[in-house]
Formats: C-alpha cells, sequence, structure tokens
C-alpha cells in the first residue's frame, strides 16, 4: 500500500527501506562525558523496545536521530537519509520525546495547528490526529489544566499529525492510567504490525515485553544487546546481567 | 511563516506587551506636554511623538521572546523537528519580529499623534498634521521598533535563557550602554539605543549621526545580530 513519502527514497536507497533506521558508529560526547559510544544497529518495521539504565544514552541516541543533538561521529540515518535531509521529515518520522514541549497558554489545538503549519501538513491533519488520541473534546482547553497523561496524549498527536513511516517514542507510558497504556499499547502494536518502525524508549520491561518484537539494550553508551525478543528468555534478568544491574 | 505568526498572536505575552506599550506613551506624551509652556513648538512635537521610539523596548523583547521563548517552553523542540533547517526557522522569526515591530510603532503613533492632540486641545491649540517633523518622528520610531524587534531575536538565538536574556537586553539599555560610552567617547553615538535616538531626532549631543547614517548602522547591527544568532543555533545541542 503506497504511503506519502513512499516516492520520496523509491529504489534509490540500495536494499535500504524508507522505514529503516540505521546507526552507524554513532558516539556523541558531551566535553569529557562520553553518552554514546560507537552505536551501529539496525531496526526495521515492527516495535523494537530500546531499553537501557538511566545514563545509558538512550535519549541523547535518539535525539541524533532526530537531528537535534549533533553526533561528534558517525551517522544515524532514517531510509538512508539524515533527519535533517528528508524533505518532508513530519511525513516520515514522528517523534514524541518530552511531554513538557508545550505552551501553557494555548490550547491543544492551537499546538497541533502550528505543528502543522510549521511541518508543511494540512491543518485538516489536526482533527485526525485529536480523534486518535481521544482529546478532541478537551482540545479547546489551555494545557495549563492538562494532567500528564493528557500532555503526553497531546504529544503522541503531534507525533502522529504527519501520518509516519517511523514512529521514535521517548518513555511514551509515563503518565498514562492503565487504561491510556493498554490504549497505546494497541496503538504501537498495530502501527508495527501494519509495517512501520516503532522504536520505543521505556524503563518499564514488562511493557515492552507485550509489544516489543525486537530488543536493542544500551549500557553505559555502548550497545549491549540487539536481538529479536523471542532471543531472550527473561527480559529483566538479561537486562540486568547485560547493564551490570543487581539481579 | 504562517506558525510563526500564529505563535505570536496565542501568546497572551504579545498582547500584554502591546497594552502596556500604549500606557508608557499616554504616560510620556502627557507628562512632556504638562512640563512645556511652548507644547506646539516644534521641539516640544518632536519630543512628545519621539515615545513611539521608546516602544522599540517592546519589540526588543518580542524578539527575545519569538526565539528564547521557544528554549523556556521546550517548544523549540518541535519547531526543529519540524523544521530542521534551523537557518529557515531564524529567518521566518526575524522576518515576523521586524513585521511586529512595524505593528508596535504604528500603533504607538496612532496613540502618541491622539495623546498629542488631546493635549494640545486642552491648552487651546491644536495639532498641525502638516508639521514634517511629526511625520519624520514617527517614521523614525517606526524604524527604531523594527530595528530591535530583530536584534530581539539575535539575542534570544544568542542567549537561550528567556530571564537572562531579558535582563541582559534591559541591563544593556538600561546601564551597559551608558558604561560602555564613557570607554568609546565619541564612538558613543554608535551604539544601539543612541542610534535609535537620532533615527528620532531627539535632541541631546550635537554630534547625533544623521538619520540616514544612524539607520544604516542599525539596520548593520540587527543582520549581524541575526547571523551571529544563527550561526550559534546551527550548532547548537537540544537535549
Amino acid at each position: 500500500m503506497p504511503r506519502p513519502g513512499d516516492s520520496l527514497v523509491s529504489g534509490n536507497r540500495d536494499s535500504q527501506r524508507m522505514t529503516d533506521v540505521v546507526l552507524q558508529g554513532l558516539t556523541k560526547k558531551f566535553g569529557a562525558v562520553s553518552a554514546v559510544r560507537n552505536l551501529t544497529c539496525t531496526m526495521t518495521p515492527g516495535v523494537t523496545g530500546f531499553l537501557g539504565p538511566n545514563g545509558a544514552g538512550k535519549t541523547t541516541t535518539l535525539r541524533m536521530l532526530l537531528g537535534l543533538v549533533r553526533p561528534t561521529a558517525g551517522t544515524a540515518t532514517v531510509g538512508g537519509r539524515r533527519y535533517a535531509d528528508l524533505p518532508q521529515p513530519r511525513r516520515v518520522v514522528g517523534a514524541l520525546l518530552d511531554a513538557t514541549g508545550f505552551h501553557p497558554g494555548r490550547t491543544a489545538r492551537q499546538h497541533l495547528l502550528i505543528s502543522a503549519e510549521q511541518s508543511g501538513l494540512p491543518a485538516a491533519r489536526v482533527a485526525v490526529a485529536l480523534e486518535q488520541v481521544d482529546l478532541t473534546k478537551d482540545a479547546d482547553r489551555r494545557v495549563r489544566g492538562y494532567s500528564l497523561g493528557m500532555r503526553q496524549r497531546l504529544g503522541l498527536a503531534t507525533a502522529l499529525l504527519g501520518d509516519p513511516e517511523v514512529l521514535v517514542l521517548d518513555e511514551p507510558g509515563n503518565g498514562l492510567d492503565p487504561a491510556g497504556l493498554a490504549w497505546l499499547r494497541g496503538l504501537l502494536r498495530d502501527f508495527g504490525a501494519d509495517g512501520r518502525t516503532v522504536i520505543v524508549s521505556s524503563h518499564v520491561l514488562a511493557e515492552v515485553q507485550q509489544i516489543a518484537d525486537h530488543v536493542v539494550i544500551l549500557g553505559e553508551g555502548t550497545l549491549r544487546h540487539d536481538g529479536p525478543l523471542a532471543g531472550l528468555p527473561g527480559l529483566e534478568a538479561e537486562f540486568l546481567r547485560l547493564t551490570g544491574g543487581v539481579a | 511563516m504562517r506558525a510563526e505568526f500564529r505563535k505570536l498572536t496565542t501568546a497572551r505575552s504579545t498582547w500584554l506587551l502591546l497594552g502596556i506599550a500604549q500606557l508608557i506613551v499616554v504616560a510620556g506624551v502627557s507628562g512632556l506636554m504638562l512640563r512645556r509652556d511652548d507644547p506646539a513648538s516644534d521641539a516640544a512635537q518632536r519630543g512628545a511623538i519621539a515615545h513611539v521610539g521608546l516602544v522599540a523596548l517592546f519589540g526588543l523583547l518580542i524578539g527575545i521572546l519569538t526565539v528564547a521563548g521557544e528554549y523556556r517552553h521546550r517548544t523549540i523542540t518541535d519547531t526543529f523537528l519540524a523544521r530542521p533547517r534551523r537557518s529557515s526557522v531564524i529567518l521566518s522569526k526575524a522576518v515576523i519580529s521586524a513585521a511586529a515591530g512595524v505593528v508596535f510603532g504604528l500603533l504607538a503613533s496612532v496613540t502618541a499623534l491622539v495623546a498629542d492632540a488631546v493635549w494640545l486641545a486642552a491648552k487651546g491649540s491644536s495639532i498641525d498634521l502638516a508639521n514634517g517633523v511629526l511625520w519624520k518622528t514617527v517614521a523614525g520610531g517606526i524604524g527604531w521598533n523594527v530595528a530591535f524587534a530583530v536584534i530581539g531575536v539575535g539575542v534570544g538565538a544568542l542567549i537561550t535563557n528567556l530571564s537572562a536574556a531579558v535582563a541582559s537586553a534591559l541591563a544593556w539599555i538600561a546601564l551597559v550602554e551608558g558604561v560602555v560610552g564613557e570607554l568609546v567617547g565619541g564612538g558613543a553615538r554608535w551604539l544601539p539605543f543612541a542610534l535609535g535616538q537620532a533615527l528620532v531626532g531627539l535632541p541631546g549631543a550635537a554630534d547625533r549621526p544623521p538619520v540616514w547614517q544612524a539607520g544604516l548602522v542599525l539596520t548593520a547591527y540587527a543582520m549581524i545580530f541575526v547571523l551571529a544568532g544563527n550561526a550559534v543555533t546551527g550548532r547548537r545541542d537540544i537535549t
């Protein structure tokens, strides 16, 4: 099924599909601190759990992938292109990084409209995204009065605006209630099953276990594991062993 | 560009600043007219309408807010995700801020002219709209607003901490430019606030540069600030 953006990279990227996320020798130093060290891995359609303890370099890696942080060395590409080189990045990659990136005085609808306008997306996408995250009835309230869960859903709506092929979500379950978590799980599974690439960072291993096809584990900025979830007998025990935590 | 316009008009701070600016203009014009016993003279009229130029302080704040305000609320992440070519973001902000400078300057001009007319009428005189001094002062005041709004974008991009950027800008105008002026002597007339004053033809030191030179140098300041802000923005990590 053709999707928006397919034609952008059709055929001219060797064997790489536009849904493939490739990290190659990705490295980031903040002063003397190495946040990410020589990270190489490929993430393909389906749900990838992007795991690691606090400070393992997950967020820095995702921000490098999205062109927000400049790698010290190496590359991160989506469909063979750096994020900044994608002609319409929002149609290819949707991202949720932190749920605090909202002006408290604006309404959800205003936020999404601004986001759509600056992304070159039609304003009609706003209503669709609001409906997708079930925020339609609160869309004209100022974000100041939103709960953490509602902000998280607004962040997801922003990520979904461009109907992207690749979703990058940093701790998307934060602040969601049990019903919200179940809903999110369904959404991500559907996206993965639909042939899209979903990258979810999370600390909640039980959540990841329910949705992920593939698991990437980081520890101290380096790759500790990259393989199918099915290959990890006990995710928590393996996670702790690989990242040096106490089991 | 449309998105930048919407950001500006959906922030209440924009309207608040626009409102306060009018109060300052009315107060400034009134204070001057109360004091002068020759309110209809060219000097008094120029002094009254020159308050339009002081609104440039608000233009400066608007410019700073368009950039540092986005860092403050972390909406800058969404902005750069939408437009990873950051230069185009800074350019849009400079254009929108310049437009805001025009609006601030125009509205302040109307307010100043109305306040001026009311005071003249109260003193048994009337405003002479055919007097070129009025319109030259209005034009200079609007130019000052535009230049400072664009400079604000550069300041906000260089100092992304909103409070630090606002404090630096206000400190420069209230204090630092004066001190630097002492240090550089005759060069003081080429500093930004002095150039703004030259634009509205405010009386003061006799060696103020002519309006066209002041306008030119102020434009250069605006370009340098935006270029410097743009260079720093391109390299900044958004963490």
